[in-house]
């Protein structure tokens, strides 16, 4: 069964034509730096490939479904439209990992300033 | 054995950037990626079959979250290459590839520390 799962799905591995261009971001750890110089460059990396994601509208879906969670039942608007899509879902994911993150990055450094595009989520209770 | 980085001279680890035989990968797995069996396997398979790429990969290591105690090098993949070479052309391939949407990024690893499978 691990075969024949294994010629239908997908590698991980993105294109050598998609390699990073986030500007000024190396993906190369030096050797000196120290395990919180470390820590704090790998939040920033996660926040920025999460920017990107959200920038672009490409929100990183994966196309093989057995890499996707299960559809949960859809929740309709007053005018019918779905509003639980894959695409809002995802993006609320992507907005919620970017919150922890900015979190994690503000602990390890006080003065840090979150992405232009970020707000900080609803502090409002919600059912 | 014979070729263990550690028995390098200065000037030649100076010249490799502190390479080592051990790729460190990051920001590729989530804990959550790692908890499924099954998603577990497939990402060993996909970061040996890319890795193999570049030369032989002696062994390879990701740590698996534990309940309710701090697993060293977690989110880490360690990647045991024959050669110090390999492991810079390895790292040449793969730091700015995405994995599952997500920028890989590389360092090395001490082999001492690795055979010793501390990753602390």
């Amino acid at each position: 069964a691990r075969k024949e799962r294994k010629r239908r799905r997908k590698s991980r591995w993105g294109g050598e034509e998609e390699k990073s261009t986030l500007p000024g971001l190396m993906t190369v750890i030096p050797p000196n730096m120290t395990p919180m110089q470390q820590e704090c460059f790998l939040i920033h990396l996660k926040i920025e490939d999460i920017n990107a994601k959200l920038r672009s509208g490409d929100l990183g879906i994966p196309e093989d479904p057995g890499q996707r969670s299960p559809s949960p039942e859809p929740i309709y608007g007053a005018n019918g439209q779905r509003l639980n899509t894959r695409e809002f879902r995802w993006k609320q994911r992507l907005e919620k990992e970017r919150h922890e993150l900015v979190q994690q990055a503000t602990k390890l450094n006080p003065k840090y300033n979150p992405p232009a595009d970020y707000k900080p989520p609803d502090s409002r209770v919600q059912d | 054995p014979g070729m263990a980085g550690a028995a390098m001279p200065p000037a030649i680890m100076t010249k490799f950037g502190g390479a080592t035989k051990i790729l460190v990968l990051l920001n590729m797995v989530t804990v959550e990626d790692l908890k499924d069996d099954e998603e577990y396997e497939d990402i060993i398979e996909d970061v040996r079959e890319e890795c193999e790429k570049n030369g032989p990969v002696k062994s390879l290591v990701i740590p698996r979250p534990k309940e309710d105690e701090e697993v060293p090098g977690l989110g880490k993949i360690f990647v045991e290459f024959t050669a110090v070479g390999d492991a810079q052309k390895a790292q040449l391939a793969l730091s700015g590839r995405k994995f599952a949407n997500r920028t890989v990024v590389s360092s090395y690893w001490d082999e001492d520390k690795y055979t010793a499978r501390d990753f602390a």
